[in-house]
């Protein structure tokens, strides 16, 4: 056919694009790190402006146990990606069955923190600039920690029905990176609120 | 094969029958096609500017004259707030993005944005966000009871935001309204970044990307970063009001200050992204009416991203009166100053492509030389504000409010004009009438130097922004009247503006796919464009694909 | 995405295109977190409303996207055009002349800074003249040049100018060298753009152009030169200059632009020139 042959071939045979919902992940990772410097930015100014008690150093301990828990759910995500790719759908179900877990964990933990610092400790958003900054500022934290876990439970679901295919695993990392991030905030936010802030 | 072979015209299919409303109306809320999604952000960009404009006007006419008693105080508190928050949330980003959602796709040869559903959602949300914030006029409850719109200015500063200070909700309605638009500015911005980079047809690399593309691209960047501390500031602010946290709380230690930083972190870079399409749409139409391809592509683009980096360091400039000290002010006296530069460089490279071309003067191309030439006065009385001392005197005066009405209204909205005349035939299908168009232009023209020329000059004798009315013996009656008489002329323009909308939308000249003989992809697709785009995916080889198309023999490839 | 083909005849083609399906469920999750927040400042009613609404939204939207993109198919009816692109006869064409002319030949560097210092050398002569007709002083004329350089001359006699001063002589030596350098590179940019009568655009009208530019602005660059200068003796100096230096840049051999480099191997070599000065006229303008 004459129009085939008119077609220009080109030299660009192979034109390969990132794909589209790991960028999507990525631009969302950087509005919401947007968001979270702010909140950190006013963390550190109000650091030690509280005008009463109680402080950081009375009440504040360090949660090693939920921060390892979390940081160790970061592996298990990406075991859960890299086993979906090589189409081992089970094993990637086991990992992010374990991912939910620990998340669960953490979040657990900051529950029981919160509640003893509200109760025991009487320190409430209201109290002091301490107050303020640390339940806006771990509390952002904890909301997008939920977040990951509906999206991580959604992902786990399709894995139990057995709905979860290796060619999903393109999707299921873009979720990887934003647990990543998630962890990657809570070493900031730990670095600052629970190391330099006590 | 001869150009002759290029004699096939694309035919949309024609409707069966007329549709109901109903199922019109259907059509549109479900609607995931990016061109329909992106006039939706324009017409509803339009509904606001008319109110916000009408809101601008109430504003004149209470200082046409001293000792005026058309408003009352708390009224003009009211409007001037809605008028700026309206403007930079409601009408300038929905309709930048609106332009953006439209042609993006089109110039890079992609069948739609690479989220549709999220590209709905985004819009739907601003809209909504709109909608709440003018509720208010209803519904708010403030200090003067019920219907009581936001009254603490459009950068609402602590502590009058306070609850305090502000007691009710009417506040709280400028914070839930422009969270959610900020929401749906960010889902945008993501989209479009995405769009640009991973739906690229064959052979568009990023070197041969449309400029108007690398600005959006440059522009969603931005919003990313601006809009986050926006939001976080809201969200501080929203604990303040509802749970009795302590951020902006003086009394308890908190910082009023912070606020104002918080606010312009966002703020200034809002400017540029606010600026960065209307530079997009110089970009687009200047080359076309000048017969010339654009003169220096890389130093464009780097030139945006330079302003895009560049105006992320710059907010102070806006605290010079707060006292920050000789650093702060040295480095945000400093820092903005150097914005001048790449900006210098777009006004150049503009310039030189102008020079020596072949000048259509359509109505596109004179908004384009108006905005080129307002543009600089703009940037020129930028450059003066940024000098610190110079500041102290004249901040917070309507000298001030008259620079930054020259970007607003002098730089951007006069590029939207401008964009309107070049890409409404591609919307619609046919051509808006350039007999409206010239006496929009010259009414619009001649009304905006009436009002923001001589705005200048009480700001320089001393009169502060935000003032319900001042006294006669100030001497800033005389100026007031003229400023508020340019307000008719450019109400008028706009009138022009508007009847040659409605009008050309049934009774234009067919436009035909490509009116004005211009070189980027969307000019090769029928006007208005199928839901697909593009039937076949389009390859390109240079930055100019469809002077390739028309000139087989002397393809531009040739010389990249 | 996925596309089916078919073909009625060599250029008229059909082809079914899948677009993402339309849905109501963004909408409706936007309307649902709106109504969530305007709960906060009207009723909680409207909070709660808003919730389940947007719970199911979220539902729905992601049964439009897992585990498969709903799409809906579209039928595409266009012509395929000899380039690949669909599209149409542009209806309005401008374009007359494609490509803007440059030269392919220019003159180097070195060919400019030649000519100024010729240029410049030349210049001496009729300005010595002038300085032994008009104050019988072979240093004159240099010192009145230096004198814009130093404060402290502004208001210094003719006596004092007459006599010799180093510095005065260094000054003078080093502002004029510069100016002819300069001028003499602007010359070798320039004169390849004067294609005919080279000797009087090139060195006669021009420095009668930059004579009148320097009558403007010379009260402000050096009032003591703008006090004292006999512009009827500033003019031959001038033309002098113009002339000794286009004639100095002439004599060296012109070198090949990029506009050059970028025609074909045939053209450079010295066949087909006439039909590529028609058909592709040098150097783009990008």
């Amino acid at each position: 056919m004459s129009t085939e042959t008119a077609i220009p071939i080109d030299a660009i045979e192979e034109w390969r694009l990132p794909d589209k919902g790991k960028l999507g992940m990525i631009c969302l990772i950087i509005a919401e790190s947007a968001i979270f410097s702010i909140f950190v930015v006013a963390y550190v100014f109000y650091m030690g402006k509280s005008l009463s008690g109680p402080t950081p150093a009375q009440v504040l301990r360090l949660p090693i146990f939920a921060t390892v828990c979390l940081l160790s759910s970061s592996l298990t995500v990406h075991f859960a990606v890299t086993t979906l790719e090589k189409g081992k759908t089970g094993l990637s179900t086991l990992w992010l069955a374990a991912t939910v877990l620990l998340g669960g964990i953490f979040l657990t933990n900051t529950g029981l923190e919160w509640h003893e610092l509200i109760y025991h400790d009487g320190l409430t958003i209201r109290t002091n600039l301490f107050g303020t900054t640390f339940y806006s500022l771990v509390g952002l934290h904890a909301s997008h920690v939920l977040v990951g876990l509906v999206m991580l439970c959604v992902a786990l679901a399709f894995g139990i029905t057995g709905k979860l295919e290796s060619h999903h695993a393109h999707r299921l990392d873009a979720l990887s990176y934003y647990w990543h991030f998630v962890d990657a905030v809570w070493v900031i936010v730990f670095t600052v609120v629970y190391v330099l802030g006590r | 094969m001869t150009p002759t072979a290029i004699a096939h015209a694309e035919q949309p299919a024609p409707p069966a029958t007329k549709k109901l409303w109903l199922e019109i109306a259907h059509d549109w809320i479900t609607t995931v096609d990016h061109k329909r999604i992106g006039i939706m952000y324009i017409v509803y960009a339009l509904i606001f500017l008319v109110i916000a404009g009408c809101e601008a006007l109430l504003m004149r006419i209470q200082l046409a004259v001293p000792n005026n008693h058309f408003l009352s105080p708390e009224v003009f508190n009211r409007m001037f707030t809605m008028h700026g928050t309206t403007m930079v949330f409601f009408v300038g980003m929905p309709i930048l993005f609106g332009f953006g959602n439209y042609l993006v796709p089109l110039m890079i040869g992609a069948r739609d944005m690479a989220f549709p559903r999220l590209n709905a959602f985004s819009f739907w949300i601003s809209a909504f966000g709109g909608l709440l914030l003018y509720y208010s006029f209803i519904g708010g409850d403030g200090l003067y009871g019920m219907g009581t719109a936001p009254d603490v200015g459009w950068f609402a500063y602590a502590p009058l935001t306070a609850k305090l200070f502000s007691p009710g909700h009417n506040t709280d309605y400028w914070i839930l309204g422009i969270f959610l638009s900020g929401i749906g500015s960010v889902g945008t911005a993501l989209n479009l970044v995405v769009t640009t980079i991973s739906m690229r047809c064959k052979g568009m690399t990023m070197s041969r990307l449309p400029l108007l593309a690398w600005l959006y691209l440059v522009t969603s960047g931005m919003v990313f970063i601006a809009l986050g501390p926006l939001t976080a500031a809201q969200l501080m602010l929203l604990l303040d009001r509802f749970l009795g946290s302590h951020f902006f709380d003086v009394q308890a230690g908190g910082s009023a200050v912070l606020w104002m930083h918080f606010f312009w972190i966002f703020g200034h870079p809002e400017v540029y992204i606010l600026v960065l399409p209307a530079f997009g749409f110089a970009n687009e139409i200047i080359p076309v009416f000048s017969r010339k391809a654009i003169f220096g592509y890389p130093a464009m683009v780097a030139a945006t991203v330079g302003i895009g980096f560049i105006s992320l360091g710059v907010w102070a400039h806006h605290m010079f009166t707060v006292g920050m000290g000789p650093a702060g002010n040295t480095f945000f006296a400093l820092s903005t100053m150097l914005v001048a530069v790449p900006t210098g460089i777009k006004i150049f490279n503009w310039l030189a492509t102008i020079w020596g071309g072949k000048i259509h003067f359509a109505t596109p191309m004179m908004f384009s030389a108006a905005f080129l030439f307002q543009f600089l006065i703009a940037g020129l009385t930028g450059v003066m504000l940024a000098v610190a001392p110079f500041d102290w005197q004249l901040g917070n005066s309507y000298f001030v409010v008259a620079h930054f009405h020259y970007v607003l209204v002098g730089a951007i909205l006069v590029m939207i004009f401008a964009a309107f005349y070049y890409w409404y035939p591609k919307m619609t299908g046919r051509m808006l009438s350039e007999t409206l168009g010239k006496w929009h232009f010259w009414l619009f023209f001649i009304g905006f130097h009436l009002t923001f020329d001589f705005m200048h000059v009480p700001g320089l004798l001393g009169m502060p922004r935000r003032i319900y009315t001042y006294e006669a013996d100030r001497g800033w009656g005389g100026w007031n009247m003229i400023v508020s008489i340019g307000a008719i002329f450019q109400v008028a323009g706009i009138l022009c503006f508007v009847w040659n909308m409605i009008r050309s939308y049934r009774k234009g000249e067919i436009a035909g796919p490509d009116p004005w003989d211009a070189w980027t992809l969307e000019w090769t697709t029928s006007s208005p464009p199928p839901a697909y785009n593009y039937a076949e995916e389009p390859v390109v080889h240079s930055r100019r694909p469809l002077w390739d198309i028309k000139h087989p023999n002397d393809p531009d490839s040739d010389y990249e | 995405m996925q596309e089916t083909q078919t073909r009625s005849s060599s250029t008229e083609r059909t082809k079914i295109v899948h677009l993402p399906e339309p849905t109501a469920w963004p909408m409706v999750l936007a309307f649902g977190i709106t109504l969530c927040l305007a709960g906060m400042v009207t009723t909680f009613a409207l909070t709660v409303l808003g919730l389940v609404l947007a719970v199911a939204a979220t539902v729905g939207w992601f049964r439009c996207v897992l585990p498969h993109e709903k799409h809906e198919a579209v039928v595409a009816k266009y012509a395929v055009t000899a380039t690949g692109l669909t599209t149409h006869p542009p209806p309005r064409q401008y374009d007359t002349l494609h490509r803007r002319v440059e030269p392919y030949q220019a003159f180097s560097f070195v060919a400019g800074i030649e000519g100024g210092l010729a240029g410049g050398a030349a210049m001496t002569v009729p300005a010595t003249i002038f300085s032994l007709a008009a104050y019988h002083s072979l240093w004159y004329s240099v010192n009145l040049l230096a004198a814009g350089g130093f404060v402290s001359w502004t208001h210094a006699s003719d006596a004092f100018l007459s006599r010799f001063h180093l510095e005065g002589l260094l000054a003078g030596a080093v502002i004029h060298l510069t100016i002819s350098l300069l001028v003499g590179l602007l010359y070798a940019a320039m004169l390849p753009m004067f294609p005919r009568f080279p000797i009087l655009t090139a060195g006669i009208m021009a420095p009668l152009l930059w004579t009148g530019l320097a009558y403007s602005v010379m009260n402000i660059v050096s009032p003591i030169l703008n006090d004292r200068i006999d512009w009827l003796w500033f003019i031959p100096s001038q033309v002098a200059f113009g002339l000794v230096c286009g004639f100095v840049i002439n004599l060296r051999e012109r070198v090949r632009t990029e506009g050059f480099r970028a025609l074909p191997f045939a053209t450079r070599a010295g066949l087909h020139m006439s039909r590529t000065r028609t058909r592709r006229k040098g150097g783009d303008k990008k």
